[in-house]
């Protein structure tokens, strides 16, 4: 009768095997929770703070972690996302916070993303409850107004993205350019003269391309453009969409400019081939707000120490990236999270977080430090970056992202990837960003 | 469980009773309720994981929700009107279709041909099926991975393979006729083997009398093939279509899994391998779209119905054929 | 709707099957060597992704994006592998703990209660028989894909966003669980069984205890297997629901490798070897009833 010949003893191991993990799984029940596992211990409370971070290395708070626990021993950190991507970051942050439920006791906003937080005031905490407002002088006017909204203090800055130019020397000298970099920085004082250069490079044959990604020159030349006109990006302050922005415009024929002249490998970037690309030298520039020096140390690894060197940004300044701390409304020891996030962006982590990652200070008194100031990267070939990122980085004017200013920012990288890859023209790109971008920004 | 219950209560209530009256009677209340308790924890269950969730998504669909608005207003049918004139969910639709065809025609007809290998009589024949169902152990997500760097641009084993009979590097993901090529592969690797198993148990079930019958009327083992075998299949063969229909109508981790950037959503530069589910999630995460992410599924639902509804109409008509 | 599927291979040939691999001699053609030969590289292609896996795994990074490839496995698995699971990023071993959770949970549920409501449905007799067994086919036809939205919102309420719990619940019963069990009731339990049952005293429920259950017993095994394979692959529902990288699924965890540790190919094959190797074994060892599971329920589906 029996037409499947299993037999009975091996139904039973199976089913024997799914019971004691049906039984494991009531065990486990209770401790699934994150965190915030409360003990009373000597009468102080012993609690657990979790912090969401993302990016390559994470944020360079390992040490600061430490002493941070050591000057408060109830307290036990825990960091989560080091090596996660910006992208997946916000899309889990996005969840998380709009369920009320799985972040972090302090999580970090990007700067694209802390504006679709301005909506959701109602799930974080006030910082300025825990005495943020005394702190206001610890961070660039410009910084701690973007990490406000009407008077509630939602993020406290972490760091800024100063422009710069990253370069390969030993492709450099491949191809006859200079490979010093003040020479570097006198070849591009504009972006036309960036593509005039990397147009020789082109000439000279070698196997390399002359940048990495349209998506990362057009993002560099955008948040320039805007910092020195317009002062917004894809929604204008009272954030309603408006792609007639010229900045956009401008910083896009710069670029398509720059893939018409076949200069881009036509990455995507932060994809897979992207930082097996660094590994094997397959571009020559990139460009580079501060905190791309930690990306690209990480992904071209030790082999490539000495070989990228940093020179100025054509153009005039421009600030890309940065982050925020903020204290989702949902964690269950707000004020020692208050705490935290303040003690992270206090001046001395910012200058550890510096010196660890490269990640430039949003703090004046740090930018003003005479070690950030002195600092050189050995990766870099010893380059100063103190000199280099922080001596601009006062200056800097801010430029305001509305709330689906990542989405739409994605819909133009992709537009000009198209292009690079030969799939659409550069019209039919342009029209097809557009149109997806406002389907994004209006609904 | 709930029998039991009703017993004891049963019982307190039939005390002077005579027992065997009592038994009969439980008897039939036990034959007539518990057949119904027996199904309910199912319909329970579905009651609250797919026909509220779908009242509900109905309902959104004519909101537009956000995670992001404070408040959310009713549109009427502003979504639907807008998804019509959507190109990208019309790309996503085209692309979705495209690799389901390029998925699951070849798949099938490899089926059929291993299929018809694997009905012979030969010397460990068993480690061969168990060497072509193998790749259905391997997890979508690994699959995705695997074949990723097969089609990678720079590094990948196919361009190496291409570069020796002198072709240029391929850029796999750039190109919607490319990046199908390449998704359907895996959809492919992964399935063909438990088609063609599919495909054995239907033509080992077909009685070897009207081979043999054909055998001596002449006909050939291709004419035999084509004439009987393939007749007999139909009905299992539309079995694995509209298997293959659900199925690549929700394709969605291996086109994701394809890119690694963070607008893997997107599914391309140009969308060009966006699949209707990714746009789905894309517009509920990435956007925050919730009612118009509501009337994608809607409609993505009603696809699935109306493909399928044919497909029963045609193994209806098939079946009365015969 | 895939009720009406006239394929039943006669009783005949479906014994034929699965007898050590033997196939009746004279019914069945010989296989000739073109015939062989295309079975030869069938079975290379079907092995060879997943061999390709286990180089990649058990070399070195680099040897990744090396051309001519490495077509030899290199010394480096145990390491990888160590690697692997001592990364707090992906948390592979929580996901490995979590996908047998998971899947160990949602197969004893869909086996007890599809035999329970197959069993009904197949030998009990009561009013809107017909309407439900329909119904229950209808629900196999309505993805998760539609109601993501509410059903995640519905999550959020529960307090189950991160939490297996999750990606338990909406899985514990299926239309095909139910449906494989029904077909599998009508021809494996007689009718004279469950009537003698019936006179020696037995309730219903004790009919499904003592008369049902021993002959389904097959049918659950078979079931029990298909449904655990599948839940332990699922990547779609976790991917949406559990966002905390350090209570994932381990299909998740792949991704957050994949995601996370790009450069470092050979670690992230080493967690895909992990990953597909307690399914492997599996399928090594049931791969009879696997085959005929997935026979049968086309079959018969």
């Amino acid at each position: 009768m029996s037409v499947i010949p299993i037999r009975t003893r091996q139904t039973a191991a199976v089913l024997g095997a799914a019971a004691l993990l049906l039984a494991a799984c009531s065990g486990d029940d209770d401790d699934t929770d994150t965190s915030d596992t409360t003990e009373s211990n000597d009468g102080t409370e012993e609690i657990t703070l979790t912090v969401d971070v993302f990016g390559e290395q994470g944020f360079g708070y390992d040490a600061l972690y430490e002493q941070y626990m050591q000057e408060n021993p109830h307290v036990t950190i825990e960091e989560r996302g080091s090596g996660l991507g910006v992208g997946d970051y916000n899309d889990r942050l996005t969840q998380w916070i709009t369920a009320g439920e799985g972040a972090g006791d302090v999580v970090a906003l990007e700067e694209g993303i802390i504006t679709q937080f301005y909506a959701q005031l109602d799930k974080f905490v006030d910082l300025n409850e825990y005495g943020a407002a005394d702190l206001e002088g610890n961070y660039l006017p410009w910084k701690w107004e973007q990490g406000t909204y009407e008077g509630f203090a939602l993020g406290l800055g972490t760091d800024v993205g100063s422009l710069a130019m990253c370069y390969r020397r030993d492709l450099f000298d491949e191809a006859g350019l200079p490979t010093e970099r003040d020479e570097v920085s006198a070849l591009w004082p504009t972006w036309d003269d960036y593509t005039a250069a990397g147009e020789d490079f082109a000439a000279a044959g070698t196997d390399a391309s002359f940048l990495d990604a349209a998506s990362n020159v057009y993002n560099s030349i955008l948040m320039q453009e805007a910092g020195n006109n317009s002062g917004y990006t894809y929604y204008n302050t009272s954030n309603e969409l408006d792609l007639d922005n010229p900045d956009i415009r401008t910083a896009w024929d710069l670029t398509v400019g720059m893939i018409e002249a076949d200069l881009s490998a036509g990455f995507e970037s932060f994809s897979d081939e992207w930082n097996a690309g660094f590994a094997s030298a397959t571009f020559a520039t990139i460009a580079c707000p501060a905190w791309m020096t930690g990306v690209i140390s990480g992904a071209a690894g030790d082999d490539a120490a000495g070989e990228w060197d940093i020179a100025d940004a054509p153009g005039d300044g421009g600030n890309w990236g940065g982050s925020f701390l903020a204290v989702p409304a949902e964690s269950e020891h707000p004020e020692e999270a208050a705490e935290l996030a303040k003690y992270l962006t206090s001046p001395e982590a910012h200058i550890e977080a510096f010196e660890q990652l490269g990640n430039l200070p949003s703090s004046p008194q740090a930018l003003e430090d005479e070690g950030v100031l002195a600092a050189t990267n050995e990766y870099f070939n010893d380059a100063p970056i103190g000199e280099i990122f922080a001596a601009g980085a006062a200056d800097l004017s801010p430029v305001h992202l509305g709330p689906q200013n990542n989405a739409i920012r994605t819909e133009y990288e992709n537009a000009l990837r198209a292009i690079d890859q030969g799939e659409r023209t550069p019209d039919e790109a342009w029209e097809e960003a557009r149109n997806n971008a406002s389907g994004i920004g209006g609904g | 469980m709930s029998l039991q219950l009703k017993e004891e209560s049963g019982s307190r209530r039939a005390t002077d009773r005579s027992r065997r009256r009592r038994r009969s009677r439980l008897t039939r209340l036990d034959l007539k309720f518990s057949p119904y308790a027996y199904v309910a924890p199912f319909f329970i269950l579905f009651a609250i994981f797919g026909l509220y969730p779908f009242l509900y998504t109905v309902w959104i669909s004519l909101t537009d929700e956000s995670p992001i608005n404070p408040e959310t207003n009713f549109v009427g049918v502003d979504n639907f009107t807008r998804l019509f004139g959507d190109d990208r969910f019309w790309d996503a639709v085209v692309n979705t279709l495209g690799m389901f065809v390029l998925a699951t025609l070849p798949q099938l007809l490899l089926a059929l041909v291993l299929a018809n290998w694997l009905n012979r009589r030969l010397r460990g024949i068993g480690a061969f099926r168990m060497a072509i169902a193998m790749p259905i152990v391997t997890s979508t997500a690994v699959v995705a991975l695997v074949f990723g760097m097969f089609f990678a641009r720079d590094y990948g084993l196919v361009n190496g393979v291409l570069d020796i009979f002198g072709v240029d590097a391929v850029d796999w993901r750039a190109n919607r006729w490319r990046s199908w090529v390449a998704i359907s592969s895996m959809v492919d690797w992964r399935w063909t083997g438990y088609n063609a198993l599919i495909y054995l148990a239907a033509m080992q079930a077909i009685s070897r009398d009207i081979y043999e019958a054909a055998e001596i009327d002449g006909a050939s083992r291709g004419r035999q093939f084509w004439r009987i075998t393939i007749p007999l299949l139909t009905p299992t063969i539309i079995f694995t279509v509209i298997i293959s229909t659900i199925g690549g109508l929700q394709l969605f981790t291996e086109p994701l899994m394809f890119t690694s950037g963070s607008g893997a959503l997107g599914g391309g530069s140009t969308g060009q391998f966006q699949t209707i589910t990714m746009y789905l999630v894309q517009t509920m995460r990435t956007f925050n779209q919730w009612g118009y992410a509501g009337a994608i599924s809607l409609v993505l639902f009603l696809m699935i119905v109306l493909i399928s509804a044919i497909n029963f109409l045609l193994v209806r008509r098939l079946g009365s054929d015969r | 709707m895939t009720v009406t599927m006239p394929a039943r291979p006669a009783e005949s040939g479906r014994q034929r099957r699965f007898k050590g691999g033997r196939e009746p001699s004279g019914a069945v053609r010989r296989a000739s060597p073109l015939t062989i030969g295309g079975l030869i590289v069938a079975a290379g292609l079907s092995i060879m992704p997943l061999y390709w896996m286990l180089v990649v795994a058990s070399r070195t990074s680099n040897s990744a994006y090396q051309w001519p490839p490495a077509f030899l496995p290199g010394g480096n698995l145990g390491a990888n592998i160590e690697r692997v699971l001592d990364n707090p990023d992906a948390a592979i071993v929580r996901g490995i703990v979590n996908s047998f959770i998971v899947s160990g949970t949602i197969t004893v549920s869909t086996v007890f209660f599809g035999a329970l409501a197959g069993f009904a449905f197949a030998k009990m007799r009561f009013r809107g028989k017909n309407a439900l067994l329909l119904a229950v086919l209808v629900t196999m036809m309505v993805p998760i894909q539609l109601s993501i939205v509410p059903l995640y919102q519905m999550m959020g309420e529960l307090g189950w966003l991160n939490d297996i719990r999750a990606v338990i619940a909406p899985f514990l019963i299926s239309g095909f669980g139910i449906f494989l069990m029904r077909q599998y009731s009508i021809q494996a339990i007689p009718d004279e069984l469950i009537e003698a049952a019936r006179i020696d005293g037995c309730s219903t429920w004790g009919t499904f205890r003592h008369v049902a259950m021993p002959a389904l017993r097959p049918a659950a095994g078979v079931l029990g297997l298909l449904t655990f394979m599948q839940q332990w692959n699922e990547f779609f529902w976790p991917f949406i629901v559990l966002a905390d990288p350090a209570n994932p699924t381990v299909q998740i965890s792949l991704r957050t490798l994949n995601s996370a540790y790009h450069q470092d190919l050979s670690q992230i094959f080493a967690g895909m070897v992990i990953a597909t190797v307690p399914l492997l074994i599996i399928f090594v060892f049931f791969f009879r009833q696997i085959i005929s599971g997935i026979m049968e329920g086309a079959t018969k589906g």
